[in-house]
C-alpha cells in the first residue's frame, strides 16, 4: 500500500540545536493522527517541515511517493495546507478577504477570484461557523474567532493534509468539539489526513487514529490511542502522574492529571485485602496522603488490581476463577508481615477468595493490627461460601489484634496516627 | 437579488472613488501648470494643451512647466507605490521608499560624482542622475547580501542591514563632504531633492522606468495582501517568499533609482501617501497601488508648485516641501499607532 506522507530519517537542528532527531512517519490518507509531548519536543517544527516551510538538514518526505522538493510551492499548497498557531496581521483585511486568500494557489496572476473561488470561501465559511463574520475586520475579532477564519482559509485550500498546531488551543469548550468534530468528520467522510498537535490529551484520545507522542525530538511512542495512552508512557513524556480509565461514553482512554506535589511520605506501611472494587476508594485515598500500600491476593484484571498497577504498588496476584494458590497465600502472608498493619475491605467472599480471609488467621499474624471495614452492607449478604466465611469472620472478630470501623474511621485514625501505629 | 445589489453599490462607490482620485490628479495638474513665476490663466492653458491654441505662454507651458509637472506626477506616483509595496512586504507601517538604503545609496552616487568632477550626458540626465540610480540599485543588492544567512532572509535582518547601510553610507558622504568643502552647497542642493532642471527627455527616461515598475508591481497585489499575514502563512498559501521579495524589491530598487537621478531624495511621500489610502480606502493592494500612484502625483505636483511659488523668485526644493508637509503627518501616524498599542 503507498503512502500518502512518509517521512524517513529525519533530522533538524537550529544552528547547534538539534530539535528532531530520527523521525519516521508513514501516514495513510484519511487518518487523523495527533503529535503530543511537552513544549520544546519539536512538534511545531516537525509540522513546519511537513509543510516544506523548514528544510531538513537529512532524512527526506515523500508526498504520493516523489520527493516533496519535486512540486512547486503552489503545488504543495493545493495538498497541504496549515493552519498555524498564530496568526497576526499588520494591515487589516475583511474576514471573507482572508478566507478568499486560501483560493491563492488556484488563481492565475492576470486573473480575478472566479465565482467557484468565491463559492468554495463561502462553504469553508459556513463550514467553520464565520459566516456571520465574513464582513468584520481581521484584527477586531477575538483569538477564538481568529483560528476558526484561518481554518476556513486552510479549507478553502481545499488540501488533501491538513496540519494544525494546537487549532483549538484558543476556542472555548463549544468551540473546540465544533471544530475537532468537523475536522474528525473531513477526516472520515471526505479522506481529509489530519495531522495535528494537540495540547489536550483527552481530546487526542477522543478523535485520534493514531497518535505520536515527541519529547526531546524523538518520537518515544506511537500508535492507536488505547494502546500508547497509558500511565508509564505519560509520566515518561510528561514527568506527571496521571490515572487513566476507559472514557465511560466512547472508551477511549481518559486521562486524569494526578497532581505533581507529592504528600510526604509517611513510613507506615498498609496491607489492604481487597478485590472486586471494594479497595478503589481507600487505595486512592490513603496512597495519595503518602502511605505505602500493599494489595493481595488480586485476579488479574480485577478493578483493584488495575489501580495497583496504576500506583506501580507490590501485591499478589493471581490468574483469574483459579482460586488462589498455595504460593499466593504464602506471597499475602509475607507482605502482611512487612505491613505495619493490615486492613480488610469489604469483599465479597465465594470459594475462590475465601483464603483471603482465612489467611488472617495465620499465627504469624496474631501480632498485627487488623482493620476490618464494615458499613451499609453486613457481612452475611457478602459471604457465598454457604457459612464458611462468616465462620471465620466470627472468629476473627474476637481477636484482640482484629478492630471493626467504618472507613472514614480508619482514614481519620490513621491520618491522626499514621507516624507511630504500633504493630 | 439582494446579493448583486450590494455588488453593484459597491462597484458604484469604488468607481465614484476612481474618478476622484482621477479628477484630483487633473485638477493639481491643471493648478500647477498654471500657477508659476508667470501666471498663466487656467482657461488659456486649458486651450492651449487641448485646443491647440497658440498665444504668448505657449512656450514657457510646452517647454518648462509641463515636463517639469508630469516629471513630478511620475516622480511622485513612484515614489508612493514603492512605499506601499515596502511597507506590504515588511509588515511595517513606519517603512518608506528609502528604508533598505537607497537613498543614502543614490546620494553617495551623486556625490561621488559631483567630487569627481565627471560630466557626460546621457538621455538629458548628467552624470550625478546616472551615479546616483547606480548606487541605489547597488546598495540594495549590498543590503541584500548582508541580510542573508543561510538562505532565508528575515524581514528584520533586512530592515536592520538596511538602516545600518544607510547610516555607515551618510557617514562617507560627511566624510567626503569635509574633504570637499568647495562642493558642499552642490551636495547639499542635490540631496534636497529638485525637479528644477526638467526636460521632455528626463521624463520620458525617467518614465520608462518607473510606469512599467507601477504596473508591474501591480501585478503582485494579491500576493502582497497574502504577505500581511507573515511569511509563514504566505509560504502555506503557495508563495515563495524569497523569490517575491527578490522580485518586488528589485523593480522597488529600479524606481527609486529613477526617481532619485532624476529628482534626488524626496522625502515622506512613500511613507504617508499609502497610509492615506489605507485610511480611505483599505488596506487591499488591488486598490492600495492604483489609489496611491494617483494620490503621490498629486501631491507632489503640488507640492512643487507651492514650492515654486512660495517664496518668488526664489525655489524650494521639492524634497523640503514634502519633509515640512510629511513631518507633521508623520508624528501624527505615530501617535496613531501608539494608540492602536494602548488598545
Amino acid at each position: 500500500m503507498a503512502y500518502q506522507l512518509e517521512i524517513n530519517d529525519l533530522f533538524f537542528s537550529y544552528d547547534k540545536k538539534e530539535v528532531l532527531k530520527n523521525i519516521k512517519m508513514n501516514i495513510k490518507p484519511g487518518t487523523f493522527i495527533s503529535i503530543i509531548g511537552p513544549n520544546g519536543s519539536g512538534k511545531s517544527t516537525l509540522l513546519k517541515i511537513i509543510s516544506t516551510y523548514l528544510k531538513p538538514q537529512k532524512g527526506n518526505i515523500l508526498l504520493d511517493s516523489n520527493k516533496i522538493q519535486m512540486y512547486s510551492q503552489k503545488e504543495i499548497s493545493k495538498r497541504i495546507s496549515v493552519v498555524p498557531q498564530n496568526t497576526s496581521l499588520e494591515f487589516d483585511f475583511k474576514v471573507k478577504d482572508i478566507v478568499l486568500m486560501g483560493r491563492h494557489p488556484y488563481i492565475d496572476r492576470f486573473k480575478g477570484e472566479s465565482k467557484e473561488d468565491a463559492e468554495i470561501a463561502e462553504k469553508a465559511m459556513r463550514y467553520t461557523n464565520t459566516m456571520m463574520l465574513s464582513h468584520r475586520m481581521f484584527n477586531e475579532l477575538s483569538g477564538g474567532e481568529k483560528q476558526r477564519v484561518i481554518l476556513a482559509q486552510a479549507l478553502a485550500q481545499k488540501p488533501e493534509i491538513l496540519l494544525l498546531d494546537e487549532p483549538v488551543s484558543h476556542l472555548d469548550l463549544q468551540h473546540q468539539v465544533e471544530i475537532l468534530d468537523l475536522i474528525k468528520r473531513m477526516s472520515t467522510q471526505e479522506n481529509l489526513t489530519i495531522i495535528s498537535v494537540l495540547h489536550d490529551l483527552n481530546m487526542a484520545s477522543a478523535y485520534s487514529d493514531y497518535i505520536i507522542m515527541l519529547k526531546d525530538g524523538r518520537i518515544l511512542h506511537e500508535g492507536k490511542p488505547e494502546m500508547i495512552l497509558n500511565n508509564r508512557n505519560i509520566s515518561q513524556v510528561f514527568n506527571i502522574n496521571v490515572h487513566i480509565n476507559g472514557n465511560p461514553v466512547t472508551g477511549r482512554p481518559y486521562i486524569y492529571t494526578l497532581s505533581g506535589v507529592k504528600r510526604k511520605k509517611r513510613n507506615t506501611k498498609i496491607h489492604i485485602i481487597c478485590g472486586g472494587g471494594s479497595g478503589q476508594e481507600i487505595i486512592r485515598t490513603l496512597a495519595s496522603e503518602g502511605f505505602e500500600i500493599t494489595t493481595g491476593v488480586l485476579n488479574i484484571g480485577d478493578s483493584d488490581w488495575t489501580i495497583s498497577k496504576e500506583y506501580q504498588m507490590e501485591m499478589v496476584e493471581e490468574i483469574p476463577f483459579a482460586g488462589i494458590s498455595n504460593n499466593a497465600r504464602h506471597k499475602n502472608v509475607e507482605l502482611a508481615l512487612k505491613a505495619h498493619l493490615i486492613v480488610l475491605t469489604q469483599v465479597y467472599f465465594s470459594k475462590g477468595n475465601l483464603m483471603n480471609l482465612e489467611v488472617l488467621l495465620d499465627e504469624k499474624l496474631n501480632n498485627k493490627r487488623i482493620y476490618i471495614i464494615e458499613e451499609e452492607v453486613s457481612f452475611k449478604e457478602r459471604d457465598f461460601t454457604g457459612g464458611k466465611a462468616a465462620s471465620i469472620y466470627i472468629r476473627l472478630k474476637e481477636r484482640e489484634n482484629v478492630r471493626i470501623l467504618k472507613k472514614d474511621e480508619l482514614i481519620e485514625i490513621l491520618m491522626k496516627n499514621g507516624e507511630n501505629i504500633e504493630n | 437579488m439582494v446579493r448583486t445589489l450590494k455588488i453593484n453599490i459597491k462597484n458604484t462607490k469604488e468607481i465614484a472613488y476612481f474618478a476622484g482620485f482621477l479628477l484630483l490628479l487633473f485638477i493639481s495638474f491643471l493648478i500647477s501648470a498654471s500657477i508659476g513665476a508667470a501666471n498663466i490663466p487656467i482657461k488659456e492653458t486649458i486651450g492651449i494643451l487641448f485646443k491647440g491654441e497658440v498665444s504668448n505662454n505657449r512656450d514657457i507651458l510646452m517647454d518648462i512647466r509641463i515636463p517639469r509637472v508630469l516629471i513630478s506626477a511620475v516622480l511622485g506616483a513612484g515614489l508612493s507605490v514603492v512605499g506601499a509595496v515596502m511597507q506590504g512586504i515588511f509588515k511595517n507601517p513606519l517603512v518608506d521608499s528609502y528604508t533598505l538604503g537607497m537613498s543614502a545609496g543614490a546620494s553617495l552616487g551623486a556625490v561621488i560624482s559631483i567630487v569627481a568632477g565627471i560630466n557626460i550626458r546621457i538621455f538629458g540626465y548628467s552624470t550625478t542622475g546616472i551615479f546616483a540610480f547606480v548606487g541605489a540599485i547597488l546598495t540594495l543588492f549590498f543590503v541584500y547580501t548582508l541580510s542573508k544567512t543561510k538562505n532565508i532572509m528575515s524581514v528584520t535582518s533586512l530592515l536592520l542591514a538596511g538602516v545600518t547601510v544607510s547610516y555607515f553610507l551618510a557617514s562617507i558622504i560627511s566624510f567626503i563632504m569635509m574633504l570637499n568643502r568647495k562642493q558642499v552647497e552642490h551636495i547639499v542642493f542635490w540631496t534636497m531633492g529638485s525637479i528644477a532642471s526638467s526636460t521632455w527627455e528626463k521624463l520620458i527616461v525617467s518614465g520608462l522606468f518607473i510606469i512599467p515598475g507601477i504596473i508591474v508591481l501591480s501585478f503582485f497585489s494579491r500576493e502582497l495582501n497574502i504577505m500581511s499575514l507573515g511569511d509563514e502563512s504566505a509560504h502555506y498559501l503557495g508563495i515563495n517568499t524569497e523569490k517575491l521579495k527578490y522580485i518586488l524589491l528589485t523593480i522597488c530598487s529600479i524606481i527609486v533609482g529613477a526617481v532619485v537621478s532624476t529628482g534626488g531624495t524626496i522625502g515622506f511621500l512613500g511613507l504617508i501617501v499609502p497610509h492615506i489610502i489605507r485610511i480611505l480606502r483599505g488596506s487591499d493592494h488591488k486598490k492600495l497601488i492604483p489609489y496611491s500612484a494617483l494620490l503621490g502625483a498629486s501631491i507632489l505636483m503640488l507640492s512643487d508648485t507651492v514650492g515654486r511659488v512660495l517664496i518668488q523668485p526664489k525655489e524650494i526644493p521639492v524634497g523640503v516641501m514634502t519633509s515640512v508637509l510629511g513631518g507633521p503627518f508623520f508624528i501624527f501616524l505615530l501617535r496613531r499607532q501608539k494608540l492602536k498599542g494602548v488598545n
